[in-house]
């Protein structure tokens, strides 16, 4: 995907994810929308392109979050990076299989996050936070499920060759 | 040399991108840093969005409450009618109460506390990451609203303006884990820190174990933070646990605040945020 749609769309998801968690009070349980954008990248894009569009799709994460700390655009780039390592090895192309490699991208996400946020900070929100995380990764596999399609076809819009009359 | 870097342009460049944010957050930690001027210009972007989504998500759920909430209110407007004549007969006793305790202060040579402006703003998302606890607010720089002021409801404390730009805020809440609170118990006195905890209540630290608590005492701020003014209720005591030994005794708060159901908020002024308006305004001058 081009590295200014996968911004738009990382945007407009946090944007969306935001209200949503506003709405249905999900204090504990997120939706990791961009681990599954980033999945999608370390399955599609090239590694430049795929790199700077996880780091980003991090940076938003970053300012989202209120405080930002470069934390979450380190975990973006290394889970782009993590993710193309495996998807050498690891077939993925239906929906099914897209939502089980962010759910794995998402455990590895959640895990290093709580880890290097409990080394830096030493407060005792870890155990909450890997408390919440199972039902997070639930989440964020059934969110993968929904933008699979949706970022199939967002790609497939960009891959048409141009000044061709459709 | 120059050969090299071009054969290994791309892992290069790979690395600095996953080096820089983390260096950068391994140097930071917990502070984070102040808004550059390209994330002013995202949060601008993205803000007015995320406020146009909530107003329309909003929208649509009070509309059919208020479809759903139409059958019972003939007799809830009969007993708000009722309420609101008992609330008007204590203001008016409260008010006379008001007039002695000025009288009094006066007499003792109190100097009162200047309660600063009340900024009303409104909920326009709530943070996607879940290490963190804030929420974004419809009211920034340009409302006269700056890091370091505290935001309340009627009810009670909601937390503390962490970032602020050109029209949005984002705020840490009470609730989250690096929040702290100094506090007291309003019936004995007794002074403490409110901790919070992730999305439960509140830890009660630093009470010394021979202080005068019990189950159910409202918690109040005692506005020695310099953060929260004094007097706004942060919670009740619950879980109270009085050691044998050591020097503390433990509870747990119930926030009297649902952070997780805000929608209007009022920003609150401080001496902390007096501060930063200050150095604002000195800035702009040079």
């Amino acid at each position: 995907m081009k590295f200014l749609v996968t911004v738009g769309i990382a945007l407009a998801l946090l944007t969306l994810e935001s209200v949503v968690v506003k709405q249905a009070g999900l204090v504990l349980g997120r939706i990791d929308v961009t681990v599954v954008l980033v999945a999608f990248l370390a399955l599609r894009a090239t590694l430049l392109e795929g790199a700077f569009s996880a780091f980003a799709v991090g940076y938003l994460l970053d300012l989202m979050s209120g405080q930002p700390t470069g934390l979450f655009t380190f975990l973006a780039v290394f889970t782009f990076l993590v993710g193309r390592l495996v998807s050498s090895f690891v077939d993925v192309r239906g929906a099914l299989s897209f939502a089980l490699f962010a759910m794995g991208a998402d455990v590895g996400h959640g895990l290093l996050a709580t880890f290097l946020t409990w080394l830096t900070v030493k407060d005792g929100g870890s155990g909450q936070a890997l408390a919440g995380l199972p039902l997070q990764v639930a989440l964020t596999g059934a969110a993968a499920l929904v933008l699979f399609p949706l970022f199939r076809r967002f790609e497939a819009a960009q891959d048409r060759p141009a000044g061709l009359l459709r | 040399m120059l050969s090299l870097l071009k054969r290994y342009r791309r892992p290069l460049i790979v690395g600095a991108l996953l080096l820089y944010p983390l260096v950068a957050f391994l140097l930071s930690g917990r502070k984070g840093r102040d808004p550059n001027p390209i994330d002013r210009a995202v949060i601008a972007v993205s803000s007015p969005v995320q406020q146009a989504l909530t107003a329309g998500i909003e929208g649509t759920v009070s509309a059919v409450q208020h479809y759903l909430d139409l059958r019972g209110v003939r007799q809830e407007n009969d007993a708000l009618r009722l309420e609101n004549l008992q609330l008007r007969a204590s203001v008016q006793a409260l008010g006379e109460s008001r007039t002695e305790n000025e009288r009094l202060r006066k007499l003792l040579g109190y100097a009162e506390a200047a309660p600063g402006p009340e900024i009303p703003a409104r909920v326009v998302g709530v943070n996607p990451v879940a290490k963190l606890l804030s929420v974004r607010i419809s009211g920034g720089e340009k409302d006269n609203v700056f890091r370091g002021m505290s935001v309340v409801t009627p009810d009670g404390i909601v937390g503390q303006v962490i970032r602020a730009t050109g029209s949005y805020s984002d705020v840490a809440l009470v609730t989250d884990p690096q929040s702290r609170v100094a506090v007291r118990v309003q019936r004995s006195r007794a002074r403490g820190t409110a901790a919070g905890a992730g999305s439960g209540p509140l830890k009660l630290e630093n009470m010394l174990r021979t202080e005068d608590v019990e189950e159910g005492d409202l918690i109040i701020t005692s506005g020695t933070d310099g953060i929260y003014p004094p007097g706004l209720v942060v919670g009740r005591v619950t879980n109270l646990e009085k050691k044998q030994h050591g020097m503390f005794q433990g509870a747990d708060i119930v926030p009297a605040v649902d952070t997780s159901k805000l929608e209007e908020v009022l920003v609150v002024g401080s001496p902390y945020s007096a501060m930063a308006q200050g150095n604002a305004a000195e800035g702009a001058a040079k």
